[in-house]
């Protein structure tokens, strides 16, 4: 196989930070060439300058043999190098298909107009051979994450690349999502694609990769074939050291306090009448495909979003929850998938992060606060939840994603909660902080709190829940005991409701009855 | 960084890029002055040095109101027409009604704080864009200081001591060759409240985190409305501030006076390295950025720079304070 | 704080000591700095020319200049703060608000500067002159070509460049009290204000206009007035009789082409010569009259060509 891309001692650092040592990476024609490490390990800002978005400050980048210099993205695209962002930098707006040839569009009438027909219907043509059913004329907004990631593909085929980088393409995707992409990939692979892979599923590097890099601390630990390389050796080379499994802890007596009751919430098609119970000390997992509704119920629990019908009891008192304040003021706190949207002051100190929903204790006579307590209390939750950090003035988004999470749980933590919601609290975070977030949900259901844990993740689901609720298309379709298979959970997960008929009938009845 | 915890920080949230770029407006600001005092000769004297900071001391309160809504990611483009509507509320008060200056003093803030909550109220409760909400109050306000004031400009002949609050001078009346005016005094003053506020009390904390991520902050259980209710009724109480100091330099509430002043100080608030996107801002910043802006209109004037030109030149200066700004940020 | 001002101090000495700064003042001509209450009007341009005129004959060094719009007082202060920065000669004011100003005229009094009012004039009596047109009397004779060519009755309006302003004041009431006094039979439906503004001044008009289908003639009060009214006036299609104030390109142009009957026009070269004139005097200590009268005239197809006319309309 023909060597792609060769790079070589690369150098980067940013302000304070040395990012990139010496490291080094190299992609033949027709691989998948994972590139692993935790966050903070370099690869991103490697892959970075691979695609034209940082300049390296030493080094040489081969292409082909050539060396060439990558200025910008613009001249990556035109090397035929092309980066899908794990963050979607799609314009909500515009459909598909305008997505994908922005800038580029097809013109007509001495290249004054616009050419919509034939626009639609090259995009039409990637979406075919990507055996996508989309129509090109779709609005991006109007697409489920998944989607708007297969238009990023798309998008990124449609400039004719020789080098595909992929940053954590599944994150938000569902099992048969996956499995889509993954034959897109192997098809692009036969026809000599070159494919970087960034990801932390460790099952699918097993699936798809050829070989696999390690980074730790900007530079390169080593490349090993995949297929011959066990996960925990990978593991070992990304954290430089073996980790302990972490257990889930005896689960809690039936006879432990219900904390939390949720009777007959309901909100249009996306909450159809869920109800569930939360025990003193229980874990308790939410399983299901995107979209299924966790996060609505979340949400609406939490009070983020208005709920039509619904019951929400708290140690045997009824709530009444319209904004997010009262429920934090009832003692639940909320862990959003999205910490920079919804989770992070990003702009703020860890310090201000930690004491966000907790400030009010910190303000004395005319709003004074006590800068020293908020300080004392930041540095305890950075002792105790180990959170790395160069001080507690440092900024939220400086921080690594595993850090960021630990910052929001300290929030919670601090304001003492007992019912905590965490929504895919290990989505983007590393491997080695994985473990420490497991270990920390652990410890905090030992201590008596009750977790809801949402998680897109299986084996995550599977490894700490005493309990696992499993919802699709915004209804409970069961609630199985801590040890249940994967199989179970996939069928009711995609137990899609076969009496839409009666269900419907049930909620007129449900509707009438209160009306 | 280790510093900084170890050491109890002055100014807590203050941060190094922050100061970063204060050190930078006011090292244009000394450049202006130099240059400035090398080319005009009468630009160091007394006199003018004084009406530098006189001028300064309108816009200067202004900046600072505007200052504490963008930091909340918001705008409020009322803040000139409700200096003026301040104004002539305190003239009503004291001129219409004959009641004592403490009575105009304290009606003309309240006025300014009670329309400050009201375009709070449109932006947290209606969600009417900050933009929309305060150019609909702008208006509103500019109006309604007519009406009130039936499009005369009200004198404040019958309170002789209405003129003392920013002409008087309490410095020059201990250093007689420094007569500095006491608006000059309360611009400071407030400028020192404003950032105590802003550093030190949860208020001023909210502030930035509003400015930083709102959604982050409801859903951490704060009631988000109601701080930012406060941050508009707190910019529009200063901006009462503002409305009794210009009446009182001009011994008149000027009721056709006031649109455009928004402009002058949120240039104030850019050229002081506040983000117009939020999150970010400091009133010693703003501070800075409206001496900067009187300091060039007196010194060009003094230069007998054509009045065309001088458009020009501070339009120039706007735009490369702001460019050098951001390619302060892009390095870093 | 404390430490700016000392950085002032200290940059003060620094530039005290250096001598090729003062050098640069040593001028012979006497100063007058002129403070008026705009300066991106033809009017105001032209008064500029004046005062310009009489620098060069008379032997001066003068410098110009005014807020942007008459509303801002404030600004107008702080130019004058800095225009006695300068330690001028004499200064030239038209108050926008004279109230306003009053601190600073006193400063100029102390510092034994002579102040010259000119245009709308300053009220009180530190000036030792005002250089104006006699609004009130111009208006009024506007008033009287207005009822000659509708023929002595009908309904006219008024568009008024502002209502707090002297020159506003004096012109409606001029105009307003010579109708009622002189010209019974015509009625004055409407007084609007559309501050100057072009634009606004056109859709004020457009709007009395289809108010009052039967509208006989209209006056502006001011350059920005006038042309509002023919603008209005030609959109709308319509034939009345216009009368003016003041002069400037488009409404020379709308008078030559009869879609303006006619116009006051004050004497602005005149305003801005004799002030100079007369700060020069008072500078040099001869006598100066108090009210300097700078005269007006009502000029239309007929005569807008007339050298005496034509010297004090401007473009």
């Amino acid at each position: 196989m023909s060597v792609l891309v060769e790079m070589n001692d690369i150098d980067k650092a940013f302000p304070g930070v040395r990012a990139l040592h010496k490291a080094r990476f190299d992609l033949r024609a027709g691989e998948v060439h994972a590139l692993m490490g935790e966050n903070g390990a370099g690869k991103s800002t490697l892959m970075k300058i691979l695609s034209g978005i940082y300049a390296r400050d030493g080094g040489t980048i081969r292409l082909q043999g050539q060396p060439v210099d990558i200025t910008s993205p613009a001249r990556a695209q035109a090397l035929g190098i092309g980066m899908i962002h794990q963050e979607l930098s799609l314009m909500p707006d515009l459909t598909a298909a305008q997505n994908i040839y922005i800038g580029r569009e097809p013109r007509k009438g001495l290249g004054v107009l616009l050419d919509e027909t034939r626009l639609n219907a090259q995009a039409a043509e990637i979406f075919a051979s990507l055996h996508l059913a989309l129509d090109p004329r779709t609005p991006v907004e109007r697409l489920t994450i998944a989607r708007q990631q297969m238009v990023e593909i798309a998008k990124a085929l449609s400039h004719r690349s020789r080098v595909l980088i992929m940053d954590e393409p599944t994150a938000a995707l569902n099992a048969a999502e996956v499995n889509e992409l993954f034959a897109i990939i192997a098809r692009l692979k036969a026809e000599g694609v070159g494919i970087i892979y960034i990801s932390h599923k460790m099952d699918e590097l097993k699936r798809i990769a050829d070989r696999v890099t390690v980074m730790r601390d900007g530079a390169t630990v080593d490349t090993v074939p995949a297929a011959t390389t066990s996960i925990d050796t990978i593991i070992a080379m990304m954290v430089g050291r073996t980790l302990a499994r972490e257990q889930p802890g005896a689960a809690p007596a039936a006879a432990a306090d219900v904390v939390l009751q949720v009777s007959g919430l309901r909100r249009g098609s996306a909450i159809r009448d869920v109800s569930f119970t939360l025990r003193r000390g229980e874990i308790l997992g939410f399983a299901g495909l995107m979209g299924a509704g966790r996060t609505e119920v979340a949400r609406a629990i939490f009070g983020a979003d208005p709920v039509e019908r619904g019951e929400i009891v708290l140690n045997g008192r009824r709530l009444t929850i319209r904004r997010p304040q009262d429920a934090v003021r009832a003692g639940i706190g909320y862990l959003s998938e999205d910490r920079k949207q919804f989770g992070l002051a990003t702009g703020m100190d860890v310090r201000n992060n930690v004491a966000l929903a907790s400030l009010r204790r910190f303000a004395g006579i005319g709003g004074l606060l006590k800068e020293s307590a908020m300080r004392d209390a930041a540095l305890r939750y950075i002792g105790q939840l180990a959170i790395r950090t160069p001080s507690d003035r440092q900024e939220a988004r400086l921080l690594s994603g595993g850090n960021q999470q630990k910052v929001v749980i300290a929030k919670w933590l601090l304001r003492d909660c007992q019912v905590l919601i965490f929504d895919e609290p290990t989505r983007g975070i590393d491997v080695g902080a994985k473990s420490e977030i497991y270990r920390l949900l652990v410890d905090l259901a030992r201590e008596g709190r009750a977790i809801i844990m949402i998680s897109s993740e299986l084996p995550e689901i599977l490894h700490l829940s005493h309990r696992i609720a499993v919802m699709c298309e915004g209804r409970l379709t069961g609630i199985l005991p801590g040890g249940a298979s994967q199989v179970e959970i996939m069928r009711l997960a995609t137990q899609r409701d076969a009496n839409v008929a009666r269900d419907a009938t049930a909620a007129n009845h449900t509707s009438g009855a209160t009306a | 960084m280790s510093v900084a915890t170890s050491k109890p920080s002055l100014l807590p949230g203050m941060r190094l890029s922050g100061a970063r770029h204060r050190l930078l407006a006011f090292t244009s600001l000394v450049a202006l002055i130099v240059i400035f005092s090398l080319t005009a000769p009468d630009f160091l004297s007394t006199a003018n040095v004084i009406a530098i900071l006189q001028s300064t001391s309108v816009n200067g309160v202004l900046a600072i109101a505007a200052t504490l809504v963008i930091i909340t990611g918001g705008i409020d483009l009322s803040v000139g027409t409700l200096m003026t509507f301040c104004a002539v509320i305190a003239g009503v008060v004291l001129t219409y009604w004959g009641l004592p200056l403490g009575a105009g003093v304290l009606a003309a803030i309240a006025a300014g704080a009670v329309v400050g909550l009201t375009s709070g109220t449109c932006v947290a409760k209606l969600k009417i864009p900050p933009f929309i909400a305060t150019l609909g109050m702008m208006l509103v306000l500019k109006g309604l200081a007519l009406v009130i004031s039936g499009t005369r400009p009200i004198y404040f002949n019958d309170t002789p001591d209405f003129a003392e609050i920013a002409q008087g001078s309490l410095i020059g009346m201990v250093l007689p060759d420094v007569p500095i005016p006491n608006g000059v005094l309360i611009l400071f003053l407030v400028a020192l409240v404003a950032s105590f506020i802003l550093q030190r009390t949860i208020l001023g904390r909210f502030t930035f985190a509003l400015g930083s991520n709102e959604e982050a902050v409801r859903l951490s259980g704060v009631n988000t409305d109601r701080w930012k209710m406060a941050v508009y009724a707190l910019a529009g109480g200063i901006c009462g501030i503002a409305g009794l100091l210009i009446a009182s330099r001009l011994n008149s509430a000027q009721p056709a006076l006031g649109q455009g002043y928004e402009l002058d100080a949120i240039a104030a608030v850019v050229i002081g390295g506040t983000s117009l996107s939020g999150g970010r801002g400091t009133i010693i910043g703003t501070l800075i950025g409206a001496l900067i802006m009187s300091v060039l209109a007196f010194g060009l004037r003094l230069l007998s720079v054509p009045q065309e030109w001088q458009f020009v030149v501070t339009g120039a200066i706007i735009i490369l304070a702001v460019y050098i700004d951001i390619l302060r940020r892009g390095r870093s | 704080m404390l430490t700016r001002r000392i950085t002032l101090g200290g940059l003060g000495a620094v530039t005290l000591a250096g001598p090729g700064a003062m050098l640069a003042r040593a001028q012979d001509k006497a100063y007058i700095a002129l403070i008026s209450k705009g300066f991106q009007h033809q009017f105001w341009q032209a008064v500029k020319a004046g005062a310009d005129k009489a620098a060069a004959e008379l032997g001066a060094r003068v410098t110009f200049e005014g807020p942007d719009s008459e509303s801002q007082v404030d600004r107008q202060i702080d130019m004058l703060a800095a225009a006695l920065a300068k330690k001028p000669a004499a200064i030239g004011f038209a108050a926008l608000d004279s109230q306003a100003a009053i601190p600073l005229l006193r400063k100029a009094q102390q510092a034994k500067i002579p102040v010259i009012a000119f245009d709308s004039g300053v009220d009180s009596d530190i000036p030792v002159a005002t250089a104006a047109t006699n609004n009130l009397a111009a208006a009024a004779l506007a008033a009287d070509k207005m009822a000659d060519l509708i023929g002595g009755q009908g309904k006219v309006a008024l568009l008024v460049h502002d209502q707090t302003s002297r020159t506003g004041i004096e012109r409606r009431d001029g105009f307003t009290k010579r109708i009622k006094s002189a010209h019974a039979k015509i009625t004055i439906v409407a007084t609007e204000y559309g501050g100057g503004d072009h634009l606004k001044s056109t859709e004020i008009t457009k709007a009395i206009l289809q108010a009052h289908p039967d509208l006989k003639g209209m006056f502006g009060a001011n350059e920005g007035s006038a042309i509002g009214v023919i603008n209005g006036v030609k959109e709308l299609n319509r034939k009345l009789v216009v009368v003016g104030y003041d002069s400037g390109a488009q409404q020379k142009q709308a008078i030559r082409e009869g879609r303006m009957a006619g116009a006051i026009t004050q004497n602005p070269i005149g305003i801005g010569y004799k002030t100079v004139d007369a700060a020069l005097k008072a500078i040099k200590g001869q006598p100066v009259e108090k009210v300097i009268d700078t005269g007006f005239y009502y000029y239309d197809k007929t005569n807008i060509d007339q050298p005496e006319i034509k010297a004090v309309l401007y473009d």
